[in-house]
């Protein structure tokens, strides 16, 4: 098995493709990390950091005597002024305006990138031996087909934790080379009480409920690519619903079935921010549907590649 | 034959969509035995081959290699068999050489001196580090080739192994087809278009026509002796090979007639006598390709049997 990752690894890493999506992931981390170096420094002002506060206050405040506010908006303020107001009392400057931390949760949506990449690869990983005509040469050798799917599997996962590294590091590097490690100290109102965030652990959090879209997405592309052996429509088919997925969910939302379709739940970083496209959710109920769809997916792949003819 | 079959096709029949594709073929191969295969086109020849490689799986029926049912032991068998389907697609975006390797690492015990080996009996050794999709026509057929000796494989499937081969090409080929099958008992499977190209080559043929097997033959042998007699004047010949009673049909400016080897002294003094002026009395040998059309009567794209 690890001979046939080996060879999978080697013919991905052939493809001028493959660097390509490697130097784009890079890109798209560095481009917009210069562009937000480049306005931090053209907006820093010479006022100590107690002053922006102390105005920050007096603006909010001054919005608030408005009678037509609305009640959420109200608290917002409301927390805000608090969190201004603790910042003065106990001395903590707030966040600069980069640093390696929020450099990095903004990156962290560059992860979309990297999701797409790997479907990308997903996609075309077995379709393309079929249009090649290579899979004759492939499946007439002494490895079962499951082996050889599983190989392509397993090949197209280490290639997604690889652009994700990639995505991370660079992040880091770039983050520690332009903005420096000084952060400041984000703070949040939970329940009724000031805190400290815990930045790093929310993007750990964040970049682990990213996982969810990205492995559903691998897997549909997967399954739709080793049975229409057709990489375009694989690619096309899961950048379509990835798009409209949630208008599909809305659609349906009025139906109780829509509980059970995976896009529903894909998108796991709707327990991050608590914006629920279908209410009433709770997270081990979507990763069992989640966890389900996974196996139907994955079943239905082996099935069609291990018993249909091969005809290329 | 004494040998023991190392292939067997024992009643495959394939049905797609409704069509019989294949039926019931029964075809034995020997090891050290070229065996050409042979058919008009849609006889179903690639169909056959797929299923001998674990490609297609016959409706019905069993491939037995060596010993071994391809269904049920599929890893062990597949891996006695050598195989160029088609065209020998590569990777075309690596090298010849990573594509002998990628092939190596999926079969037990290639090392890479057999690679080596194998890439010098194929005559590739200059270009084997240059991109495939630079290769020419026969320099793929060439890497086709080495990719399917790799494993030492006791059977070896070809299908149209000498396109785009230059003729030296196409000599070494056989040359080293009938090398390895005498020297390491190597049964060997060719379908080619090329019947010239399997009458020097192989030992016996295999014919299919719409799905079914109509012969199976040793070349060479001919069941009755033919020869070829020029005279003239010609229609005097032709008298008197009808009055003498032989069966004979007019070619070029002679005939080719049936007739025992011991009995041609005996015509030639009838001719004589007769006065009749003898040019040349010689063996005619039916070509391959005579018997083919013979045996198939033509070579119309055959129907597939509907069921």
């Amino acid at each position: 098995m690890l001979k046939l990752i080996q060879n999978e690894w080697m013919k991905l890493w052939h493809k001028k493709g493959t660097w390509a999506m490697v130097a784009l992931v890079i890109l798209f981390i560095i481009g917009p990390g210069i562009m937000m170096k480049y306005y931090e420094t053209k907006t820093t002002e010479d006022t100590t950091w107690q002053e922006t506060e102390k105005q920050a206050i007096n603006d909010y405040k001054e919005i608030m005597k408005s009678d037509d506010l609305a009640a959420e908006d109200k608290t917002l303020y409301e927390e805000k002024i608090a969190i201004s107001e603790y910042r003065l009392a106990n001395d903590l400057p707030s966040q600069k305006d980069g640093s390696v931390a929020s450099f990095m949760s903004f990156t962290g949506g560059m992860l979309t990138l990297v999701t797409l990449f790997t479907v990308i690869v997903a996609a075309s990983i077995v379709s393309s031996e079929f249009s090649t005509g290579t899979i004759k040469m492939l499946l007439t050798r002494p490895v079962s087909r499951a082996k050889v799917l599983t190989s392509k599997l397993l090949t197209t996962f280490i290639f997604g934790l690889f652009l994700f590294v990639v995505n991370v590091v660079v992040s880091a590097l770039v983050g520690l080379i332009l903005f420096g490690a000084t952060t400041g100290v984000e703070l949040e109102m939970v329940s009724g009480q000031v805190v400290e965030k815990a930045v790093w652990n929310d993007l750990a959090y964040h970049y682990l409920l990213s996982g969810g879209d990205f492995v559903m997405s691998i897997l549909f592309a997967f399954l739709v690519g080793s049975v229409f052996r057709s990489s375009s429509l694989a690619i096309g088919l899961t950048m379509f619903l990835s798009f409209t997925g949630g208008m599909i969910v809305m659609f349906l939302s009025r139906y109780d079935i829509v509980k059970y379709i995976w896009l529903t739940h894909s998108d796991l970083t709707q327990y991050e921010n608590g914006h629920f496209i279908v209410g009433g959710m709770t997270m081990p109920f979507s990763l069992t549907i989640l966890a389900i769809y996974a196996l139907i997916f994955l079943v239905i792949s082996y099935m069609s590649f291990m018993k249909r003819d091969v005809t290329a | 034959m004494t040998t023991q079959p190392i292939v067997q096709l024992q009643n495959i029949s394939k049905t797609i969509g409704g069509k019989q594709l294949i039926q019931q073929l029964n075809i034995d191969l020997y090891p050290g035995q070229i065996t050409g295969f042979l058919g008009p086109n849609g006889a179903g020849k690639t169909t056959t081959i797929r299923m001998m490689t674990g490609l297609m799986h016959p409706t019905e029926g069993n491939v037995i290699i060596d010993g071994l049912s391809l269904k049920e032991n599929y890893e062990e068998a597949i891996s006695k068999v050598g195989v160029i389907v088609e065209n020998p697609e590569m990777y075309k975006f690596m090298s010849g050489y990573k594509n002998l390797l990628h092939f190596a690492r999926m079969h037990k015990n290639v090392t890479k001196e057999r690679i080596e080996e194998v890439v010098k009996q194929v005559g590739l050794e200059k270009r084997i580090h240059e991109k495939v999709s630079t290769y020419s026509l026969g320099m793929r057929q060439r890497l086709g080739l080495a990719q399917a000796l790799l494993h030492r494989p006791k059977f070896l499937i070809l299908d149209e192994p000498t396109n785009g081969l230059d003729p030296a090409g196409i000599r070494e080929f056989r040359m080293y087809l009938r090398k390895i099958a005498a020297e390491d008992g190597v049964s060997v499977f060719v379908s080619s278009h090329l019947l010239s190209e399997i009458e020097l080559m192989c030992d016996r043929v295999a014919v299919i026509q719409n799905g079914k097997l109509i012969d199976i033959r040793d070349i060479n042998v001919e069941t009755s002796s033919f020869y070829y007699i020029e005279a003239t004047p010609n229609n005097k010949a032709a008298e008197l090979l009808q009055k003498l009673d032989y069966n004979f049909v007019s070619e070029n400016n002679g005939y080719v007639v049936e007739i025992k080897k011991e009995d041609i002294p005996k015509l030639i003094s009838q001719f004589v006598n007769e006065g009749i002026q003898l040019f040349a009395v010689q063996p005619h040998q039916k070509t391959l390709e005579d018997q083919f059309l013979e045996m198939t009567g033509g070579g119309q794209i055959a129907e597939a049997n509907s069921k």
